[in-house]
């Protein structure tokens, strides 16, 4: 209990070095290394069978890397508590036949909570997440996005340090989502280390301060979301303006991509500056709106991981 | 540790309250000692539901045997109804014509010798009275002439007596073959089960006849021989004037207590006690192992499928879930063997069973049923572990299972060479096969007439080392291939993951 005080007082921080994972006939994580700090929430982003999977389970322990290490505040994973991490695996599966308070109270004490405060604690998250008159309901009675409710309350029942979600949001409602992402926040605001996977890239730009990019078992990408956003801003803007198409498509360093309705998108090639190009059109047409525009991190996913592929074609 | 408990406590807790539990512990044992015991009950206490009809054909002069048998019978052999078992029945032909004719013939013979005779004992009463009356006139040419007469009605006497004779000896060698004759077509029409040809002179020669339709009625001819004994032996001694009483005495018969030997205590031996009860043993003993071994394969295969035990493995140390599991599945299977051992206790302090013709009920023996009970769970559950562990397809894995459970009964197809000779060779050897140590041992403890003291220790420690490696294998495997899904491996990614898991 001393050293998880402790812990609490400096950040945590917790370091993949060097990581490295093969199986019989694949190589699942290859040379991977990066850092996530508590307070912020990690995405863990990739197409399917990029390896975050694996990666997660190195940091879980329940697989260990070939080589590498993983460090919580310098201390290597093997040797620390199981019950300061929490962890939602991607497929998820209770007992069946079991009762959702005990079973709870089951996955608690093996989390090395007192029986009673795992049953308070369980009773408080199915009341919050709107499961409490289910408690005594055995787990197949109840629906898919309840299950996965339950699933959630057990990862985190024994408030650890150190959350893993993996693909946390799939299968969940709008109401549900957003019930979930207020209580990451929540953590996120006691210190607590979030890592959360995902391809769904709308939902990482929604909840992850800090991305990292993994694409056959490789990494591609780690920076914080702005800073990936500053990175792939490519001149790109969008104009609202009545009848500015014709101007724009007669302007040399303007490359119009899309025109729609809402407005048009365009690249400026260098050698015009935005305010230059905003005073030239405003002379001509009524501007209602002008700004640049930020790929989304679903963009910068696919221009990455194709721009990865053409490289390891090369 | 800790975890390792918990994890035991929600296996067993889940378990116990199931269903097929509570079937295993105690409908199937139930099924089990009735499978075995109903055909043993009805083969020997089947009643037989008919008076089987014996024929007599009595061919002495008496011609009373037919009723002696009869009452002998009676005595002895009754059906569930109280009915004699045995209904005799005599042969007779004198109404055949043949037998008739002769007959008359006979009797025609039988008056001309009487008439013979009593004109002989005439003839010899005047003799008789010429003898005393001396003063008869003419008494020597009387005595003479009736001395003449009497000589001619001797010889002529003599002579009608040996045709009677010759007819007697026809007529008796007549009434046996019509007699055969009818009695065979009897059997023949089943009418009779068997007959009985008795002889003139059997008492003194003491062989009797005895035609059935098969000699394969052992029972029946092994009953007759023994009340005909009994009979001819007893008309024997009556003969020689001893006295009811005496001959009653000397008729006492005769009854064989059957013992076996066992080191210094001689105690009474019943093949079907001695020999099901280890059998149904060796039953239980499966049933539990299965039972137990069995949840701990199906529940492994369906966290695997369903992913819990990912959940788990994040709790809890690898090691931890395996011995949590193994733990708490042994106590479910433990709390079993206990159950029906209280029941058995139960049984036979209520006298329901004899304890005391069943000599394997000792405690003594109660505890090595624990222990193989033990030795046999920890064994095959760390190998269904190992296998839960490779396989995620059901279909592959319940394969594994089924020859497990053949591999595992397979000694009770030996069970009839265990009795007769449970220390052999063979079957020693066979005891030391870690799959069929714990059934074999269990059959041969009760069944030994010696103490297995060495063969017990032996196997324990074979039993010991094999769950050792094993379990260390399945550790080994566990954590690498729980979380594989799909595919089925090969023996050369077993290997892989066996050497190289961390």
């Amino acid at each position: 209990m001393g050293k998880k005080k402790t812990v609490e007082k400096e950040a945590l921080l917790l370091k993949v070095d060097s990581v490295h994972k093969e199986f019989i006939d694949t190589t699942a994580v290859e040379d991977v290394s990066f850092k996530v700090e508590a307070g912020r929430v990690f995405g863990l982003l990739g197409p399917n069978g990029a390896g975050k999977t694996t990666i997660m389970r190195m940091i879980m322990d329940i697989v260990r890397p070939d080589s590498g290490d993983i460090l919580i505040n310098g201390s290597p994973r093997p040797g620390l508590p199981r019950n300061r991490f929490g962890y939602l695996p991607e497929e998820r599966g209770l007992y069946a036949h079991a009762r959702v308070l005990e079973l709870l109270v089951y996955f608690g004490t093996l989390n090395h909570m007192p029986r009673r405060k795992a049953e308070v604690e369980a009773i408080r998250f199915l009341d919050r997440l709107g499961l409490i008159d289910y408690s005594d309901y055995p787990v197949h009675y109840l629906s898919k996005g309840m299950q996965q409710k339950v699933q959630f309350i057990a990862a985190f029942l024994h408030k650890p340090d150190i959350l893993i979600l993996d693909e946390p949001f799939s299968g969940l409602d709008p109401i549900n989502q957003i019930a979930l992402r207020e209580i990451l926040n929540d953590f996120k605001k006691e210190g607590k280390l979030i890592i959360l996977s995902t391809h769904q890239m709308e939902m990482a730009e929604k909840m992850c301060e800090h991305v990292c990019m993994i694409h056959q078992g490789r990494l591609i990408v780690d920076a914080s979301l702005n800073e990936i956003k500053k990175r792939f801003r490519d001149n790109t803007y969008l104009l609202e303006a009545d009848h500015a198409l014709e101007t724009l498509q007669m302007m040399d360093k303007v490359d119009v991509l899309e025109a729609g309705s809402n407005g048009i998108k365009f690249r400026l090639s260098s050698g015009l500056d935005s305010g230059d190009l905003l005073r030239i059109v405003s002379s001509k047409h009524l501007v209602r709106h002008f700004q640049m525009f930020e790929p989304s991190l679903h963009d910068i996913f696919i221009r990455l991981i194709q721009q990865e592929m053409e490289e390891h074609h090369a | 540790m800790r975890n390792m408990l918990r994890i035991a406590r929600w296996e067993f807790r889940n378990r116990v309250r199931t269903r097929s539990y509570l079937f295993n512990t105690f409908i199937s044992p139930l099924i089990f000692t009735m499978l075995f015991l109903l055909p043993l009950y009805f083969t020997t206490h089947q009643p037989d539901t008919s008076v089987k009809l014996i024929g007599v054909i009595d061919l002495s002069p008496e011609k009373n045997i037919a009723n002696k048998l009869s009452n002998a019978l009676n005595r002895s052999y009754k059906l569930e109804n109280t009915l004699s078992q045995y209904g005799i029945y005599t042969i007779s032909i004198k109404n055949a014509p043949a037998y008739r004719e002769l007959s008359s013939e006979l009797k025609d013979i039988e008056a001309q010798y009487d008439s013979l005779n009593r004109l002989h004992n005439r003839i010899k009463q005047e003799r008789t009275a010429y003898f005393t009356q001396k003063a008869t006139p003419n008494r020597q040419f009387s005595l003479n002439r009736s001395y003449e007469r009497l000589r001619k009605v001797r010889e002529e006497k003599e002579l009608v007596s040996i045709e009677l004779q010759r007819y007697r000896t026809a007529m008796d060698s007549l009434y046996a073959r019509e007699a055969r004759v009818v009695a065979d077509s009897m059997i023949i029409n089943n009418v009779l089960s068997a007959y009985l040809l008795f002889p003139s002179d059997f008492i003194k020669s003491g062989r009797i006849e005895y035609h059935s339709r098969s000699t394969a009625d052992l029972l029946d001819s092994e009953r007759l021989e023994k009340t005909l004994q009994n009979l001819i032996i007893r008309s024997r001694l009556q003969e020689l004037n001893l006295g009811t009483r005496k001959v009653r005495e000397l008729m006492r018969p005769v009854h064989l207590d059957k013992y076996k030997i066992r080191g210094n205590n001689e105690e009474s031996w019943n093949i079907y006690a001695q020999f099901y009860g280890p059998l149904i043993g060796v039953f239980l003993l499966f049933i539990a192992i299965f039972t137990s071994g069995g949840y701990l394969f199906s529940g492994m295969m369906m966290e695997k499928a369903n992913r819990i035990l990912e959940v788990l493995l994040s709790y809890a140390a690898p090691g931890e879930i395996m011995g949590g599991k193994i733990l708490g599945l042994g106590t479910v299977g433990l709390t079993q063997v206990l159950i029906w051992l209280f029941i058995t206790f139960l049984l036979n302090s209520g006298g329901i069973i004899s304890g005391g013709s069943l000599s394997y009920l000792t405690f003594e023996n109660a505890l090595y049923f624990l222990l193989y009970f033990s030795l046999g769970y920890l064994f095959f559950g760390a190998i269904f572990i190992m296998f839960s562990s490779i396989f995620s397809n059901e279909y592959d894995a319940q394969q594994v299972n089924q020859l497990l459970r053949i591999v595992a009964i397979f000694p009770v197809l030996l069970s009839l060479l265990v009795v007769i000779n449970p220390n052999s060779f063979w079957i020693r050897l066979l005891s030391y096969v870690p799959f069929l140590t714990p059934s074999f041992m269990i059959l041969r403890i009760p069944l030994s007439g010696q103490p297995l003291t060495t063969d017990i220790i032996i196997t324990t420690g074979i039993m010991l080392f094999s769950i050792a490696v094993i379990i260390w294998i399945s550790g080994r495997l566990f954590r690498v291939t729980t979380l594989m899904m799909g595919k089925k491996p090969s023996w050369s990614e077993i290997i892989y993951w066996i050497r190289h898991s961390k």
